[in-house]
């Protein structure tokens, strides 16, 4: 395996899982598919719209989004909209993120040990 | 340009279950035209930015099974190692006793070698291609039921479970093992007297005291691996009991070959097999077998309670080290 797919084996791994919490954080502002694939990728998350489209599905029926059909436009557009449980969800997922994102800070940064051992 | 769009949108659709069609089929429409739209807007031709617009959304079978909510493998990871391990078990286990009782009963029916061997491999080929089908069947529905695999076991691993490497140690696995050939050679016994020939393979004329007195040895050695499962310890007396026993069961038989009264005389006769003479060779080979059976028997079972007896270390192949944990 050449090291450019190991890399991307790991990235794949550590970003899984990220697209949840952006989804829910994103649709705290009702939203369709191709608008939240847009805002998304906009945002630098690596996304694609077959993982996207049924995600919303997913979350909808896990009661984590409402949805409904907004037939106002010539064009009729399932808005989903994040609710109060997904919201919960969301802030305890981004909660574990930024617990995740200091540890590891931690860890990389060498004084840190040092001054530590040194005490 | 929209057939191409209509054929997507169908092929995702033909693979999604029925009740959420028509809001999957209005919701992915909506998508595409947003992305075809967006595409011409940047400059894009009509022609290719559908195109594009479906070549990003891709495989519609993998987009459907997405919708759907199907897992892309036939046997999950809940489910891998049962499935597994019962494979393993039937085809190494069950599949040869198969294979060796079609084999007999064709022995029996006066077939030539060409056609032993002709029912041995067609007999492992359909059986084993049975036995795989059916298991990952049963398997792959299961795992698609959403039947969580832990409520198959009867309770979570631990520690207890782990194998035993000390050298003779039983498990009530290995003593069933051991009550299954005898009881299996019992079976056998009788049912040659009434079924599988037209006349009875072995000579009827014993049943007045010999093939009766084999019957209540065989008891006895299904019995032995209870007794000894029950004591708990491999001694002298186990390693004697089981000599004993071998000897009570191989000598009759050898015996009774080697005067020519172990085969049917009516079922010899009915067997044609040209040139050679078939009491002559069954005889060898019953004779043959007995004394091997008996010798590797009484051997086999001598070493292991030997090394039980000593707490003899089992070696572990590989890390040039050595199990040792003494017997209690």
């Amino acid at each position: 395996m050449t090291m450019d797919a190991t890399l991307s084996g790991h990235l794949q791994e550590l970003r899984r899982g990220t697209v949840v919490v952006a989804s829910l954080t994103v649709l705290r502002e009702p939203g369709y598919g191709y608008s939240l694939l847009e805002t998304l990728s906009a945002a630098g998350f690596e996304v694609e719209a077959n993982t996207l489209y049924p995600l919303l599905r997913r979350l909808e029926a896990q009661g984590l989004l409402t949805s409904s059909w907004n037939t106002d436009e010539a064009r009729p557009r399932k808005f989903y909209r994040t609710t109060e449980q997904g919201d919960a969800i969301a802030a305890a997922l981004r909660g574990e993120w930024a617990r995740l994102d200091k540890a590891v800070g931690d860890l990389d940064t060498p004084t840190g040990t040092t001054a530590g051992s040194e005490q | 340009m929209n057939s191409l769009i209509d054929r997507y949108v169908f092929t995702v659709l033909r693979r999604v279950p029925e009740q959420q069609r028509s809001d999957i089929e209005q919701e992915l429409r909506t998508s595409i035209d947003d992305a075809v739209d967006a595409r011409v807007g940047s400059g894009e031709a009509p022609d290719t930015a559908v195109e594009q617009a479906l070549l990003e959304l891709g495989d519609p079978d993998r987009l459907a099974d997405g919708y759907a909510g199907r897992p892309r493998y036939l046997i999950g990871p809940e489910f891998y190692q049962i499935w597994r391990r019962m494979l393993v078990m039937l085809l190494s286990t069950v599949l040869p006793v198969v294979v060796t009782v079609a084999a007999v009963i064709r022995v029996l029916d006066q077939a030539t070698i060409g056609e032993v061997i002709g029912t041995v491999v067609g007999t492992a080929l359909t059986v084993g291609a049975h036995m795989v089908f059916w298991v990952t069947l049963i398997f792959a529905l299961l795992d698609r039921a959403g039947v969580a695999g832990p409520q198959l076991r009867r309770k979570p691993w631990s520690p207890d479970d782990l194998p035993h490497y000390e050298a003779g140690f039983l498990t009530p696995a290995n003593t069933a093992a051991a009550v299954v050939w005898p009881v299996l050679l019992i079976a056998g016994l009788v049912l040659q007297q009434f079924g599988f020939t037209e006349a009875p393979v072995l000579d009827p004329a014993n049943w007045s005291f010999w093939w009766p007195y084999l019957i209540g040895v065989l008891i006895l050695e299904a019995l032995y691996p209870v007794w000894l499962l029950r004591r708990g310890a491999w001694t002298h007396t186990a390693t004697a009991v089981n000599a004993a026993l071998a000897v009570l069961f191989a000598a009759p038989v050898i015996w009774l070959a080697a005067t020519g009264r172990f085969f049917n005389p009516e079922w010899i006769a009915s067997l044609n097999w040209g040139a050679t003479d078939p009491l002559d060779w069954l005889t060898g080979v019953v004779i043959v077998i007995t004394v091997l059976a008996a010798i590797w028997d009484v051997v086999e079972v001598g070493v292991r309670a030997e090394r039980a007896r000593r707490g003899l270390a089992t070696p572990v192949p590989g890390t040039g080290r050595e199990f040792t944990s003494p017997l209690s």
